[in-house]
């Protein structure tokens, strides 16, 4: 093959995906870190204000509890779907017609809009026709009916089972390929050796697949700071700020109040709390790795 | 293990195992009864559905879903999905094939730059660009027009479609190209002729993955397009909700009719589904 014949397809090959992902990925973050030091209200002149809407960040109760918010929906994912995704995967990791049918439950609401998933537990929660309410008159437990949505104490948590529904379903997933990957004469080994049930699971198949659990626990916590379309459709980050997220408030501080720098700041911000948290654990995990 | 056909033998065990299902059971139908709340709900009339909250409709009201599909223009929010969804999945197939051919097969200086390039913005959270992203395509002039969807799409497709392809290229062996030399097919042709048809697999886990992407997509078209005729299928149903706050059967037969495709395709496609998306967040 011709050498300058395969440099210039190597440039032309590659000329198309590199240039719509800079465009349209990498320059919009530069950018924003850019219109970050800027007043703009997204029409007419716009003043360079240096760092003012960065410190600005610093001193925002509403961004100090959009992270708050961010952080417990962080804890739930990690403490709520990885146990119980485990758990699943353990007992279904066979493919007998029920635990394919289970299988397939768990996982369909990931094929659906998160506008649909928000939508539905909207009714589910709604206080007078939702059929949480409902339940709870028909089961005679009217004192435990709440304003779901609405009480700015408990909307957030409101917010975490749909967030459990939609998603365990994925780490079911991982975990099943990652356990059906266990060798089967690691089983038989085992068995040989005595162990069975709890036993085996503790002490063999949980350390072969605790590779996964530690990918599934980067995931959660990258895609948990990733929340938007739920909260959006749900509550809109309210009543007051309640259930917002870095993500919400972003959006509610550009498109609704038109701080177009302000926003770019929040973005440029949620870039580097993104990046900081999975550099972290990144770090944490390889370090994990290399002890073992 | 407890599974059903292991219920035989020990009594204790058997019992175990059988609470072990009951629970399963019990979570299965929990996951799927908003399903059927949905579904049975888009029959009922306003009335049915404040006194049976649980039960089956009184009258099923079939003419809930035509009047859902006329009054939220659901056949043109359709076609705008399908439009956008379809057009960016054929420019990231096509790019990233081509792309993942060159990282895979080739050696040259910039390639680990450029890998590390497509790594970094795998991590980018997609929400934090949506405001940089607005302000450039208003100077581009490419608000609400199907580009606004298309584009972006196809730039966020492309890091995860990048390494699920270069992972199966790399591992086709060196001789098929050898082979592919020698009877004097060029670099397009092994390309074309060779490369793609035997990428099929991973080609059609990057085709579950980005399609089911676009087409689910909200926070783009919330922020790119406001103009009615140019709305996608999530920001029609939401914005119908809005609108018809108070007629139940209505707004949540629209929502039935939306979940249609994706359902099926789900239930059709289901293992490609599951494995597509696993290798897709995994590498993600």
């Amino acid at each position: 093959m011709n050498a300058l014949r395969s440099r210039r397809f190597i440039m032309l090959g590659l000329a198309p995906a590199v240039l719509i992902y800079a465009l349209f990925v990498f320059v919009p973050v530069v950018w924003s870190a850019y219109y970050g030091f800027f007043n703009w209200s997204g029409i007419g002149e716009s003043k360079y204000i240096g760092l003012d809407n960065y410190v600005e960040i610093w001193h925002d109760s509403v961004f100090w509890r959009a992270l708050k918010n961010n952080v417990i929906f962080v804890l739930a994912s990690v403490f709520g779907q990885i146990p119980l995704a485990l758990m699943l995967a353990v007992i279904l990791h066979k493919s007998n017609p029920l635990q394919r049918f289970l299988r397939s439950a768990v996982f369909l609401p990931m094929v659906l809009s998160t506008v649909v998933i928000g939508m539905i537990w909207q009714y589910i929660y709604h206080p007078q026709i939702g059929i949480l309410n409902f339940l709870l008159d028909a089961l005679g437990l009217e004192s435990w009916k709440l304003q779901w949505l609405s009480d700015d104490k408990i909307a957030i948590f409101s917010l975490v089972p749909p967030l459990l529904w939609s998603f365990v379903g994925l780490y079911l997933i991982i975990f099943i390929s990652a356990l059906q990957n266990i060798p089967g004469e690691i089983h038989d080994a085992a068995k040989i050796d005595g162990a069975s049930g709890i036993r085996k699971l503790v002490s063999i198949s949980l350390p072969m697949i605790w590779g996964t659990v530690q990918v599934a626990i980067i995931l959660c916590i990258s895609g948990s700071l990733k929340s938007f379309d739920l909260v959006y459709i749900m509550t809109k980050g309210g009543p007051a700020h309640a259930t917002e997220l870095l993500a919400t408030y972003m959006y509610n501080s550009t498109f609704n109040t038109y701080r177009y720098g302000f926003g770019s700041a929040i973005s440029t911000t949620i870039v580097l709390i993104s990046l900081l948290l999975i550099g972290t654990s990144q770090w944490a995990t390889s370090r994990k790795r290399k002890e073992n | 293990m407890p599974t059903p056909g292991n219920t035989s033998g020990h009594p204790v065990r058997q019992f175990r195992s059988g609470i072990v299902w009951t629970l399963l059971t019990v979570y299965g139908i929990l996951t799927l009864y908003p399903f059927y709340w949905l579904v049975i709900s888009a029959f009922k009339t306003n009335e049915d559905f404040y006194s049976r909250p649980f039960g089956l409709p009184e009258k099923w009201n079939v003419e809930n879903f035509s009047n859902a599909w006329e009054s939220s223009k659901l056949g043109t929010a359709f076609g705008n999905s399908l439009i956008v969804s379809v057009g960016s999945l054929i420019i990231t197939l096509f790019i990233a094939a081509l792309a993942s051919f060159i990282l895979a097969r080739f050696q040259f200086r910039w390639k680990g730059l450029i890998m590390t390039f497509f790594v970094v913005g795998m991590l980018i959270p997609i929400h934090s660009t949506l405001v940089p992203l607005f302000i450039l395509m208003k100077q581009m002039s490419l608000l609400n027009t199907y580009w606004a969807l298309i584009l972006p799409y196809t730039a966020f497709a492309l890091p995860t479609a990048i390494f699920v392809l270069t992972a199966y290229l790399t591992s086709i062996p060196r001789d098929i190209e050898e082979a592919a030399f020698i009877d004097g097919t060029g670099l397009w042709g092994l390309f074309t002729r060779i490369m793609l048809p035997m990428s099929v697999p991973a080609l059609s886990t990057v085709t579950i993955l980005s399609f089911l992407h676009a087409w689910n997509d909200f926070s783009f078209a919330l922020v790119f397009i406001n103009k009615t005729g140019l709305k996608t299928l999530p920001l029609a149903i939401a914005n119908f909700a809005d609108g018809y706050q108070t007629d139940y059967g209505l707004t949540l037969a629209a929502m039935t009719l939306s979940v249609i495709p994706t359902i099926i395709l789900y239930l059709v496609f289901q293992e490609q589904v599951m494995k597509g998306m696993t290798a897709g967040a995994v590498k993600g």
